[in-house]
């Protein structure tokens, strides 16, 4: 599958967005929030800036982007309309757990849309890996990894922001980022689990019942319908740069993964907590948009087989 | 609305099915779907690069051909590929605009461009690779069964059929109703073993594909062993046949 720049975006600030929404609606219902109303009206400031960046850059994906506001209709079928719904039903909650949090930080109320707030993140999160993961063409989406991988890599790179936030805000404290690290493990462990998945995969279809042939009838392409490249094939039967697949693995890894890991280890020990932090989020977004591009440039569709491409 | 209509009872499943046995390849069906399509009433179908190196553009129709190897016989087949109107369409259910529909009263699959948003998802969930982006104005673009001349009264009742059905030379393409069992296509299923491509992926296409018949390979002609022949007459066709083979 073609790796949109706009896609790659959306999907990576969207991630960073609504999982540092998480961290301090979760951080608030915990009853955080009184001890520092800043962090969560930084923070939720900067869910807004970063969230509102991912759906415009969406928009750019859009062949008609003025009737963009039509995709707000379908929720009761279509996952990218539920995303539209869902990423517009979190600002208003995002905003009134800010609104209660300068007001009344030690307020019940409070508690209660920071849950509400986190949980609006995590289901516009959910909602972007359905688009994928319901898409059955497509073996490397349509799996289980797929829903909980958004989730986890949300909560991740949202975890680096909220303690980079954290240091600058209140001070270095061990526990946010222990428990970003926590959550960067986690992340990684889920990539790998990941990769290996999709390499043991079986091809969901062949050439064979593609065309309607017998089982068993080996296939093979004479002539394709036309010379020249078309939708189907730039579109779904992207290969550009395919063979720098392991190379970009392995970037993806230590720079999305480890890096961020071994960055949070240092900043929960006590370790120049400001870089360390700063880092951790530099390394993240980077290696997020590796691994985003990788899951669209190694996702292969059905359609291809028709052009005798391997799926 | 992008939900899946409720199939009322008796309702029609228009669809073609395709005999990849007399199917010879010649790409006319394609080439009149481009022509009937690029000038109906959804406007051009667009192409780009016309005469340059890379031309390229919207067909909803294309042409493959495969050689195909099993125990009993090694063959061409040509492959002509479009959208299927599915039963199961993820195409449809995957629009976030409703601008992607299947029809109650046919099951035809269309797209109500005036509303497509051109977000492309929809081409993503159809591993027929049916649909393809229309770059110049922003939408996608699909088979739409010639919908503008199946139910056109102002043609000729003969020419009420799909584009791509009415030029077939080989007759390898035939329309009607897939859902009555008594209705010409449905008997062609039936006899020749009609099969559902990708079957396994559950979309249950409406169309129909015919395999390549298990015919007996012909034989050559039986050489007739020479007569041994007499007379003055042979004798001279004997010479006559000496003289022309030096």
């Amino acid at each position: 599958m073609r790796p949109a720049a706009s896609i790659l975006l959306l999907t990576t600030l969207t991630g960073f967005a609504y999982g540092l929404l998480a961290w301090l609606g979760l951080d608030a219902a915990a009853g955080a929030a009184a001890a520092a109303p800043t962090l969560l009206l930084t923070g939720i400031g900067l869910v807004v800036v970063l969230a509102t960046a991912g759906l415009a850059a969406s928009a750019l994906h859009l062949g008609r982007r003025e009737r963009a506001w039509r995709a707000f209709s379908q929720w009761r079928s279509s996952w990218l309309s539920r995303e539209g719904v869902a990423a517009l039903l979190t600002y208003p909650v995002a905003l009134a757990f800010a609104a209660s949090a300068y007001h009344s930080p030690a307020a019940p109320l409070t508690r209660l849309l920071g849950a509400a707030a986190a949980l609006a993140g995590l289901g516009t999160v959910y909602c972007t890996a359905m688009i994928y993961g319901s898409l059955k063409p497509i073996r490397q989406w349509h799996n289980p990894h797929t829903a909980p991988d958004y989730l986890v890599f949300a909560l991740f790179s949202g975890g680096t922001l909220f303690v980079l936030l954290h240091t600058v805000v209140i001070g270095a404290g061990g526990w946010p980022a222990a428990l970003a690290a926590a959550a960067a493990a986690a992340a990684l462990l889920a990539k790998l689990a990941y990769w290996r998945h999709i390499d043991r995969q079986a091809p969901l279809a062949t050439l064979a019942s593609a065309i309607g042939m017998a089982h068993g009838t080996v296939v093979r392409p004479l002539d394709a319908p036309h010379f020249t490249e078309n939708f189907v094939l730039r579109e779904m039967g992207f290969q550009i740069a395919r063979r720098h697949g392991m190379t970009l693995r392995r970037i993806a890894l230590g720079l999305g993964f480890l890096l961020p890991l071994l960055l949070s280890l240092l900043g929960a020990s006590g370790g120049a907590p400001l870089v360390s932090s700063a880092l951790a989020v530099v390394c993240a977004a980077l290696g997020l948009l590796t691994e985003r591009w990788l899951f669209f440039a190694q996702a292969t569709h059905v359609s291809a087989l028709y052009y005798g491409r391997s799926i | 609305m992008t939900m899946l209509p409720e199939r009322a009872p008796g309702a029609r499943k228009m669809g073609l099915v395709i005999d990849l046995d007399t199917c010879v390849g010649c790409h006319a069906c394609a080439v009149n779907c481009k022509e009937w399509n690029t000038g109906g009433e959804a406007g051009i179908l667009p192409d780009y690069d016309k005469y340059g190196a890379n031309p390229d553009g919207v067909w909803f129709n294309r042409i493959h051909s495969y050689e195909t190897e099993s125990p009993e016989r090694s063959r061409t087949v040509n492959f002509p590929r479009s959208c299927l109107h599915c039963e199961n369409p993820l195409c449809v259910t995957v629009c976030p605009t409703g601008a992607s529909f299947k029809r109650a009263e046919d099951g035809i699959v269309l797209i109500n461009t005036d509303i497509c948003i051109g977000c492309k998802l929809c081409s993503w969930a159809c591993p027929y690779g049916a649909r393809e982006f229309d770059e110049d104005n922003g939408v996608m673009r699909k088979c739409t069964l010639c919908i503008d001349r199946i139910y056109n009264e102002a043609l000729p009742e003969a020419e009420r059929e799909p584009a791509c059905v009415s030029t077939c030379p080989a007759k390898a393409r035939h329309f009607g109703d897939l859902a009555d069992p008594d209705s010409p296509v449905a008997k062609l299923v039936e006899e020749r073993g009609g099969v559902d491509l990708l079957a396994e992926l559950g979309y249950r296409p409406t169309n129909k594909y015919l395999p390549p018949r298990q015919a007996q390979l012909p034989t050559g002609p039986e050489e007739s062993p020479a007569r041994p022949s007499q007379g003055v007459g042979a004798a001279l066709l004997r010479l006559l046949d000496k003289a022309l083979s030096r």
